[in-house]
């Protein structure tokens, strides 16, 4: 495995009487997108700004690149390492994307060529607009392109999508899988299900401060995701009863379909041969359990598009 | 090095801004014209109007008289008043109403009666005669011991006729009227003017000479008009309103948009970020001053110069509201409530520190209100070094701003938060 980047034992961030961090530990490694998935005041900003060194904790430690982020003068040393993309980036609205990204640039001892971040983003019609004239998703590029150009080794991506139309979305998360094929190390947070399963290599579910379960998204989801699922479109009342007696675990949702969770190949199977026995003509379809399915199972509720919990 | 580029991106980003431009140069310099055009003669002349219409004509051909006309000519020669002429046939309170015209004004009207040479002359001459027969009389008085009877006798008569002759001339007197609104501020200064250049006549006429001269020493080495005087001040109340609404304004956008903390994840200092900004505000500031007495040359014909202590005082009292301003911005969270908190501040300072008139003639309280705003130090200490050229003025008023700038930037500085709670 590869070496540690991100060291965090036995966090707390503590406001009064709130605990926004309750004694959280985990570990990102290096070269891996690592995702926070949970809902609006969580932990997941708190935990990133902590890391970021612009936010103290309150107890125990928390290390980047070896170095605690407690310690002003090793928090100069972690600076120079990461690049972030904030929650709701923004820039000086009358700069141009080049300007911009040139400024946060020179924060810098060294930095990329501005024109090759650029088109890495693919931002080079846009280099000479001004910053107030952009889209929002163009502006989170932007973002991304400001976070990178110092070429960081680590990178703090806080919801780089929410608010985001899913075009804009999807346009993000090229960026992100092109960090990944650069050997970036990224940190994720997010509250969309689907974005943190497609892009993450492990993901740390995170709720009231506490991380509930972490893990690859294919492990969260065969340990907490449940079975796979037969469904068998426009059935009837008829039909689920009888998979129910054959087969168990069979139910009929409000759309008339008809749902047969299944344990393995073998029962599919078997549930196939019942099917064609029968000469039913319906469209028949296999769901996966997801990310949302193992957020579900191990929170009890699910997340809105706004990131607030519903249960 | 860092702080250059925040310099730099923070004012361009500034130079950008239509409405950043507007509130800090253009407003300034509308304003400096509205003064300029009011106080400093442009657009027609600064004298008061004075209608003057004289009576005193000569029967033969119905010209003014010598005497009434050497008396309008010395009114003119006072460089205070608008002479115009009324008519004589005219009714002179509705022709100087109609020449006014809808939007009014004062209405000063100065009646040369008819007569008024005549009389002149023949009160001064029977005023010539009283102080011979008195001079005479004081003589005889003086020299009755050595006389004998005869040059006695002699002396006598001739007192006696010139006594008859006295008697035998009409007591009379040049008549003028004035004319005054009750409601004119200027009408006891103009009735003065005028009552002195009666009184010169009347010295003149009857020969005597004035034994008390009024010497008249300018303080300023230069010859300065009353924009000169506003222009400091124009100018030290707008670095004032750049740094406590602007800058509040701004600074607390660039917190609320998460500017400020994008530029804390970096390895720029906090002192960096704020140095940065305040030498824009500097520049800005620097332009500002530029602007206006550039203008004030090319429109108003100024004379102030600001010279090195001048710029000086300019770079103290820009870093000192700059402070003012980060203070501010660290003390409240949204930009309406920063708006509103830096006008509520920056107005009433602005016209209660003598930026606009002198606080000598204001209340004794509004006068102790001033010696706690800072504006009043700055202000008066631009006047000091850009007119008077008072070292001891200009030094304290210096020494004042420079501890305020440092108090204000320490306080704004810790105020700024480079990193959340």
């Amino acid at each position: 495995m590869s070496k540690p980047v991100v060291e965090v034992d036995s966090l707390i961030k503590q406001y009064e009487k709130l605990k926004a961090v309750d004694d959280i530990s985990f570990q990102v490694f290096e070269g891996e997108v690592f995702a926070f998935l949970g809902p609006n005041g969580a932990g997941k900003t708190t935990t990133v700004e902590i890391l970021e060194c612009i936010r103290p904790l309150t107890s125990r430690s928390a290390r980047v690149f070896g170095y605690d982020v407690t310690k002003k003068d090793e928090a100069k040393e972690i600076k120079k390492r990461i690049g972030v993309l904030p929650q709701e980036f923004s820039a000086l609205d009358k700069l141009t994307v080049k300007e911009n990204i040139d400024l946060i640039g020179d924060m810098y001892d060294k930095h990329l060529d501005v024109t090759d971040v650029i088109k890495l983003l693919d931002l080079e019609d846009k280099t000479n607009e001004r910053f107030e004239n952009l889209s929002g998703g163009l502006k989170q590029r932007v973002g991304v392109a400001a976070a990178l150009i110092s070429d960081p080794q680590l990178v703090f991506l806080d919801e780089p999508t929410t608010g985001l139309d899913p075009k804009a979305r999807r346009e993000v998360w090229a960026v992100i899988e092109n960090l990944k094929k650069l050997d970036k190390t990224v940190f994720l947070t997010t509250h969309y299900m689907e974005e943190a399963q497609i892009l993450a290599d492990r993901v740390a579910i995170i709720d009231k401060g506490k991380i509930v379960v972490i893990g690859s998204p294919q492990e969260l989801i065969s340990q907490h995701g449940g079975l796979k699922m037969l469904v068998i479109r426009k059935g009837d009342k008829e039909l689920a009863s009888m998979l129910q007696e054959k087969y168990g675990q069979t139910t009929l949702n409000g759309a008339g379909d008809v749902l047969v969770k299944i344990d393995d190949v073998n029962e599919f199977w078997r549930v196939m041969a019942t099917l064609t026995e029968m000469k039913m003509n319906k469209d028949i379809e296999i769901q996966t359990p997801t990310i949302e399915d193992v957020f579900l199972k191990v929170v009890g509720a699910r997340i809105t598009d706004e990131g607030e919990l519903k249960k | 090095m860092r702080a250059y580029t925040i310099f730099k991106a923070v004012t361009k980003n500034w130079i950008r801004s239509r409405s950043g431009l507007f509130f800090s140069i253009l407003f300034p310099v509308l304003l400096l014209l509205v003064f300029g055009t009011i106080f400093g003669g442009i657009g027609g002349s600064s004298r008061s109007n004075i209608f003057v219409q004289n009576l005193d004509r000569n029967t033969s051909n119905g010209k003014p008289t010598d005497l009434s006309t050497a008396f309008i000519e010395a009114l003119n020669e006072t460089e205070t008043f608008a002479i115009k002429d009324v008519p004589p046939d005219a009714n002179a309170t509705s022709y100087a109403r109609n020449a006014l015209g809808p939007l009014g004004g004062n209405m000063r009207i100065l009646i040369i009666s008819q007569g008024f040479q005549e009389d002149l002359l023949n009160g001064t001459l029977k005023v010539r005669v009283g102080i011979s027969y008195s001079t005479l009389n004081m003589s005889y008085q003086y020299f009755e011991p050595h006389l004998n009877d005869t040059q006695k006798a002699a002396y006598q008569q001739g007192l006696d006729q010139m006594q008859q002759f006295d008697a035998s001339l009409p007591e009379r007197q040049a008549s003028l009227t004035v004319m005054l609104d009750q409601s004119d501020q200027s009408a006891a200064i103009i009735k003065n003017i005028i009552a002195s250049i009666a009184s010169a006549f009347n010295y003149q006429l009857i020969g005597a000479k004035n034994v008390v001269q009024l010497n008249e020493t300018s303080v300023t080495t230069t010859q300065f008009s009353n924009i000169d005087f506003y222009l400091p001040g124009v100018t030290a109340a707008f670095i004032m309103t750049n740094g406590i609404i602007a800058l509040t304004a701004n600074t607390t956008e660039f917190k609320r948009r998460g500017i400020i903390k994008r530029f804390s994840i970096t390895p720029l200092s906090k002192t960096d970020w704020i140095l940065g900004n305040v030498l824009s505000q500097t520049l800005l500031n620097l332009m500002l001053t530029a602007i206006m007495i550039a203008l004030g040359w090319l429109i108003f014909n100024v004379r102030v110069i600001p010279d090195a202590l001048s710029l000086l005082l300019i770079f103290l009292g820009s870093i000192m509201f700059s402070g003012i301003g980060m203070t501010l911005s660290g003390l409240v969270k949204d930009v309406e409530a920063a708006s509103a908190i830096g006008n509520a501040i920056a107005f009433p300072m602005m016209f209660l520190s003598g930026t606009y008139f002198p606080l000598e003639i204001t209340p004794s309280y509004i006068q102790t209100i001033a010696k706690v705003l800072p504006l009043t130090y700055f202000s008066e200490g631009l006047r000091y070094a850009m007119i008077y050229k008072y070292p001891e003025g200009i030094y304290t008023n210096m020494a004042i701003v420079a501890t305020l700038a440092v108090a204000f930037i320490i306080i704004g500085s810790l105020l700024t938060r480079w990193q959340e709670k």
